[in-house]
């Protein structure tokens, strides 16, 4: 078998075929609520799988109640280039004057997640980011 | 506002060293402005010394809320290599310069796409 490409030495590694659905994103799903409970962003999120994708559901905070963002499909990322355990994802809503990508990842039990949010009209608003954080909702507490 | 009005942007420009000596990852990223242009360039660790990743174009987002106290800005990058592309965007914590990996392959290689980050400091 001949080295793979690299560059970085962290990528040199040979494994068996590791496709996105091998990855296991059962620490993904779920219904994840934002720890913020004044957040002016995403307030909550469906983390599912259909069709061997993940897919994301995503609601925004309004003074009017939740905004439902709709849903897409996501890019599984696991935790390293041999790893069949799921860390993250990423994904994208296009909302036609303005677009937000989102990177996601799970750190202790949290799902951190990075928005970037670029305005494509002539608004001349800035884009911006925002990382902010989210817990899985469970009953394991409430029992 | 414009994004060349972003919080603080100076901040993150420069060459910046991996606080992780034994990294097998990034070991330093330099940041630099040309106008209002951002480009980002990566060197990672190879088996004989360092790889340069090519220089690429980043988009500057601001920071719209205070994050531990502080205002500050990310850049998002991507980086096509060919054989895998990085989908990246680094910002600053309380001086510590973090860059996160989005790592796609692209090849036949079968590894798996993967996310990583690291941490680095401004080159004294």
């Amino acid at each position: 078998m001949s080295k793979p490409q690299f560059a970085q030495i962290y990528d040199l590694v040979e494994t068996e075929r590791i496709r996105e659905r091998d990855i296991d994103r059962g620490e993904l799903v779920g219904n994840w609520i934002n720890a913020n409970p004044d957040t002016t962003s995403i307030a909550r999120l469906e983390v599912f799988e259909a069709s061997g994708k993940l897919q994301l559901h995503a609601f925004a905070a309004s003074q009017a109640g939740l905004i439902d963002w709709g849903t897409t499909t996501t890019a599984v990322f696991a935790a390293g280039p041999a790893s069949r355990v799921g860390a993250g994802f990423t994904a994208t809503f296009d909302f036609g004057a303005a677009e937000a990508r989102l990177q996601a990842m799970i750190m202790k039990g949290l799902l951190v997640l990075a928005q970037f949010h670029l305005f494509k009209d002539d608004s001349k608003r800035a884009s911006y980011f925002l990382r902010e954080y989210y817990a899985k909702t469970h009953d394991l507490f409430s029992r | 506002m414009t994004q060349a009005d972003v919080h603080n942007a100076n901040e993150v420009l420069g060459r910046w060293l991996n606080t992780n000596h034994e990294t097998r990852g990034i070991s330093e990223c330099t940041v630099a402005r040309d106008g209002d242009g951002w480009s980002v360039s990566l060197v990672g660790v190879g088996e004989d010394g360092p790889i340069q990743w090519p220089t690429v174009r980043a988009t500057p987002l601001t920071n719209v809320e205070e994050e531990a106290g502080q205002r500050t800005m990310a850049l998002l990058a991507t980086f096509d290599l060919g054989f895998m592309r990085a989908e990246t965007h680094v910002r600053l914590n309380k001086g510590v310069f973090v860059i996160v990996l989005f790592v796609t392959f692209l090849d036949d290689s079968g590894r798996a796409n993967y996310l990583n980050r690291e941490f680095l400091y401004r080159q004294p």
